[in-house]
Parts: C-alpha cells; structure tokens; sequence
C-alpha cells in the first residue's frame, strides 16, 4: 500500500472533520423533526377535514406527497448543513490547513461531496420513508393511502430523499463559489423561496414555463407517483435538478483551483 | 531546505513580493523580518501552496508543494493558530489532519504530550487561549515528524515560558538537522532565536546574513565627553572621525574605533571624562535597514 495522501485518505480526514462539530449533528435532527413532524401535522388535519373535504380535492389527491411536505422545510437544513460544511472552514482560516494537508484541492472537494453526499442520502431515505410509512398510518381507513408496494409510490418516496440530498449538495456548491456562510445562505434561501415569488408577479403565460424550473417545483416532480400538469416527469425533474447542482459545484471547484487560499 | 527563486507576488498594482531569491539551509533557525506588511505571511502561504505565485517559484528539497506526495512528512507550518473550527475539539482537529495523510493514530498522543497540550485534548478549540492554539498548531506541524517546519509569528500571544519554550524548540530542530524558517516583525525576538536571519521590506530582500554579520556592518558610534569639547572635535575632525554634537555636551563620534580617538585626545593634550564605545545593536541595524521600507509609519507623511 502506497502511503501518499489519496481519495481515500482525504475522504477519511472529511469524515472526521463533518462528524466533529455541533452543527452537523443539529442540522440532522432539525431535518428529522421536521420531515417527520409536520407529516404528522399535515396528515392529522387532512384526516380530521376529510369529511368536509370537496370532492375535486378528494379526486386529485396525492397521499404519498402530502404526506412528504415537511421535506420543503427540511430542504432548508439540509442545505445549511452543506453550506457549513464548506464555508466553516472559509470563516475559522481551517480551509489553510486543509489544503496545506492535501494540495490537490479538487480531491478535497470530491472528498467532502462524497461524505455530505453519502451522510445525507443515508439520512434523508431513512426519514423521508418514516415520514410517508407515519402518513399513511395515520390516513389508514379515513383517507386513501399508498403502499410501498406500488413502483411509482416507492420511487416518489426514494426520490424525496435523493432531492433533500441534491439540496444539500446545491448548498455545498454555493457556499464554496461564495466562501460566505450568510451570502451562500442568502441565495440558497432566495432560489427556493423568493424566486417563486418573484415569478408569481410575472404574467401567467410566463409564470408556467418558467417556474416548472425552480428547483422547488423540481422537487414537486420527483415527489409526486403520478405527473402534474404543471410540472415536469419524475426522470426530466431530476435530471434538470442534477444539471443544476453539477454546474453550480463545477464552478466552485474551478474556482477553488484557480484562487488563493 | 527551501528555495525561492525570482519570487514575485503581486496584488493588483500592489507587489507584495518583489522578486525573492533566497535559500533556507537545514541544520540552522532562519529569521524572516520585515516590518508588518512587508510580504513575510504571503511569502510562506506561497511556499505552502496555499497562494500561487504571480512569478518564480518556491520548492522545498526541490520540489513544489503542490508535487509532495505527502506534505505533513515533508513540511509542517504554523500559520495560523485560530485557523481551527471553534467548535471542534484539539484531538479531533489532529486526528483529521493525520487521517489525510495516513499518519499513525499513537502520533496524535505522542504531538499532543510534546505541545504540552493533553490536559485539553478533548475541549473545543474555541475556548483556547492564543497561547493554547498557538500550542495545537506547534502539535499539528509536528504531526508528520517533517525535516521542514514555517512558524509565522510564533511567539505572538505566548507567555514568558511559552516564549522561552518555543526558542528552545527552534533549536532543538535546527540541531536535528531540519529547516527553520521562521518570521517575526521583532529584531529582538530574532536576535534571540536565529542562527541566521533574512530581512525584507516592501517583499524586497534588503539584507541577508548571520546575526554577527548583520552588526559587523553596521558603524558602532563612540561617545566622548571631554572638558574641551571643541578643541577635540577639532582634532578629532582632523583625525578622519565624524563628530556629532550632543545636547548633553558630548561627542558622538562614528568611523573612527574607541582606542584612535584616545590616542588622538592624549596627542591634542584634551583631558577625557568618558570615552564610551556602543556597537550598534540588532534592533538598531534592523531600524535602519527597514526605515525605508516601512509601509505605514508613524512620523512620515504618506508616500507617492
């Protein structure tokens, strides 16, 4: 075996640095508690209002979705989880030496992206199948439900948590092109929430070609077992969102290379 | 041994290093002194890698840093010791730090007990004094027992026995036979713990040399005090000495040595009361060389 430094070892010393610190830890029950709390919240009222429910709403509704809600509140945790997994090391001057102990900072990067990547993903399915087993649970002979049993219930589920983890890695992205915790945390926030609200002022022929590309509506595609007319498939939804975060850590990853540290 | 070669760093239209060509020898503590703001810090982030040049290179044993296969084992810096996550704790910091570049588990003990440190491995990082961080980033640069070590400022915020610690540490090194290289904004500080020191200013080389060799070169001023001043001064004048005239009443007397202005007394017939030789010290050689290079002085109005 070589002794030079390497993926492996880089990956290694990220592991220790992510698992090391408070906010890792926070951010991760922040996303349990509200993955899994407000599908409590929101399936109780929808069960509770069922009787006096229209019968359009009863037509079009999705269990599966409904019962995934609380991923668009934990999309923010996660995202600040990857943001200060990068931008930490930018505040405290650590990011001297971890460079100073591997030189290679694209390996660095790679190495980061896979434990956020890999932490997260474990994570986020483990929740977002509490979540949806929790929802249907509490529906269960009030309310329709789905089973894990159905291919397209299954993969909406899987890809709740395949999006959390995509958010995390935008997050990641954006905090090293702009090495600012509260800059990065700014224009994630403002991708997720104001960008719709900024399209919603726009006319309406507009509004429904371009907010099927919000990230958010992105996600709305991947979660939903059947398509909605105003949003993308389930395989067209993640790809553009896959795009999306490639792009934004491929220029954090030219820009890292190029600018000094 | 580290070597930079026509070194040059430039910021916009600010040079921060101006065509550095030096080379730090193993075996002996090198001093780099320069005025603050003189290019030391960026001179050794360019060194580690951490800042590319805008010309020239940097190696060390000949090589980048960016071409070391494993850079704790050939280089261990110190340059800045709040560059830790707050909330991590020292152990943690030093096990990462040696996971990257596969270093034994029982090193991070063996570097936290030589730092002094173990009392508090295992407290965040965040509550230590600057004596304390400046302690873990003595531990973490020794992590891969490296034959190349950089402290920048080291001494800045260290108690009287850290201070005399990390001189005794310096030495102890150079006598293993590594390479020192360590930057100071204090000739005092340097006087003390260099073999051999570098002085910059404005990212410029202004001098290089041992410490002896650095006074050597400087003129040493003799002062005379004598009942009739002015006839000494005359004589002394005469004699090829330049003479000062002090408030005080006596003679600064430089170019000429303490015993050819007493011979020149006892020929003039001059009665002596003080005849003081001073050796320009250190500090005063440093002044003097740097007086130039200062980028922001107290008395003199800007520049340009």
């Amino acid at each position: 075996m070589s002794d030079r430094v390497t993926l492996a070892s880089t990956t290694r010393a990220e592991w220790i640095k992510f698992r090391s610190v408070r906010s890792t830890l926070t951010g991760y029950l922040v996303t349990v508690v509200l993955t899994i709390g407000l599908a409590a919240l929101i399936t109780s009222a929808i069960r509770t209002h069922w009787t006096s429910t229209t019968e359009l709403r009863r037509i079009t509704f999705d269990p599966v979705s409904s019962s995934l809600g609380g991923t668009l509140f934990a999309q923010f945790a996660v995202g600040v989880i990857g943001i200060l997994f990068i931008t930490s090391e930018y505040a405290s001057g650590s990011i001297r030496t971890t460079f100073a102990a591997t030189p290679r900072r694209g390996a660095v990067m790679v190495a980061k992206l896979l434990v956020l990547g890999a932490t997260t993903l474990v994570m986020a399915e483990v929740v977002v199948l509490a979540a949806f087993l929790l929802g249907q649970r509490i529906y269960q002979g009030v309310v329709p439900t789905a089973s894990l049993g159905d291919g397209a219930v299954l993969r909406a589920v899987l890809l709740g948590g395949v999006y959390l983890t995509l958010l995390a890695i935008l997050g990641f992205g954006l905090g090293l092109i702009l090495r600012s915790q509260s800059a990065a945390i700014s224009v994630f926030t403002s991708l997720l929430l104001v960008l719709p609200i900024i399209v919603i002022i726009l006319p309406t022929s507009w509004q429904n070609t371009i907010t099927k590309w919000e990230p958010s509506a992105l996600g709305r595609a991947m979660m939903s077992p059947t398509p909605a007319l105003d949003t993308f498939g389930w395989a067209t939804g993640t790809l553009v969102l896959c795009l999306y975060v490639t792009a934004v850590v491929v220029a954090g990853i030219v820009l890292v290379n190029r600018r000094d540290a | 041994m580290i070597r930079l070669t026509s070194l040059t760093k430039r910021y916009g239209d600010t040079v921060a290093v101006d065509d550095l060509d030096v080379e730090i020898r193993p075996g002996v503590v090198t001093g780099f002194l320069g005025p603050n703001g003189s290019g030391k810090s960026t001179t050794m982030r360019i060194i580690m890698g951490l800042d590319a040049p805008t010309s020239g290179s940097a190696t060390i044993n000949g090589r980048r840093y960016h071409d070391l296969e494993r850079p704790l084992h050939d280089v261990g810096a110190l340059l800045d010791a709040k560059s830790v996550h707050p909330g991590r704790s020292a152990r943690n910091h030093l096990r990462a730090l040696a996971a990257s570049n596969r270093i034994p588990p029982r090193r991070i003990d063996e570097v936290l007990d030589f730092a002094g440190i173990t009392s508090v491995a295992d407290k965040k990082v965040g509550g230590f004094s600057l004596g304390m961080s400046q302690r873990l980033g003595i531990a973490a640069a020794m992590l891969g027992d490296p034959g190349v070590l950089l402290f920048d400022e080291p001494v800045n915020g260290l108690d009287p026995e850290g201070i005399r610690w990390i001189r005794e540490l310096f030495r102890s090194l150079a006598t293993e036979g590594r390479t020192v290289f360590v930057s100071s904004h204090l000739m005092s500080e340097m006087a003390l713990s260099a073999d051999e020191i570098i002085v910059i200013g404005r990212g410029r080389l202004i001098t290089q040399g041992t410490v002896g060799d650095l006074t050597a070169s400087a003129d040493g001023v003799v002062t005379v005090r004598a009942v009739d001043a002015d006839r000494l001064a005359n004589a002394i004048e005469v004699g090829g000495g330049h003479v000062e005239r002090r408030n005080d009443g006596t003679l600064a007397v430089s170019s000429l040595a303490a015993e050819a202005i007493g011979r020149i007394a006892l020929d003039a017939g001059v009665a002596l009361s003080e005849l003081t030789p001073r050796r320009a010290s250190l500090e005063e050689v440093y002044m003097d060389l740097t007086a130039d290079a200062v980028e922001y002085s107290s008395t003199a109005a800007p520049h340009e």
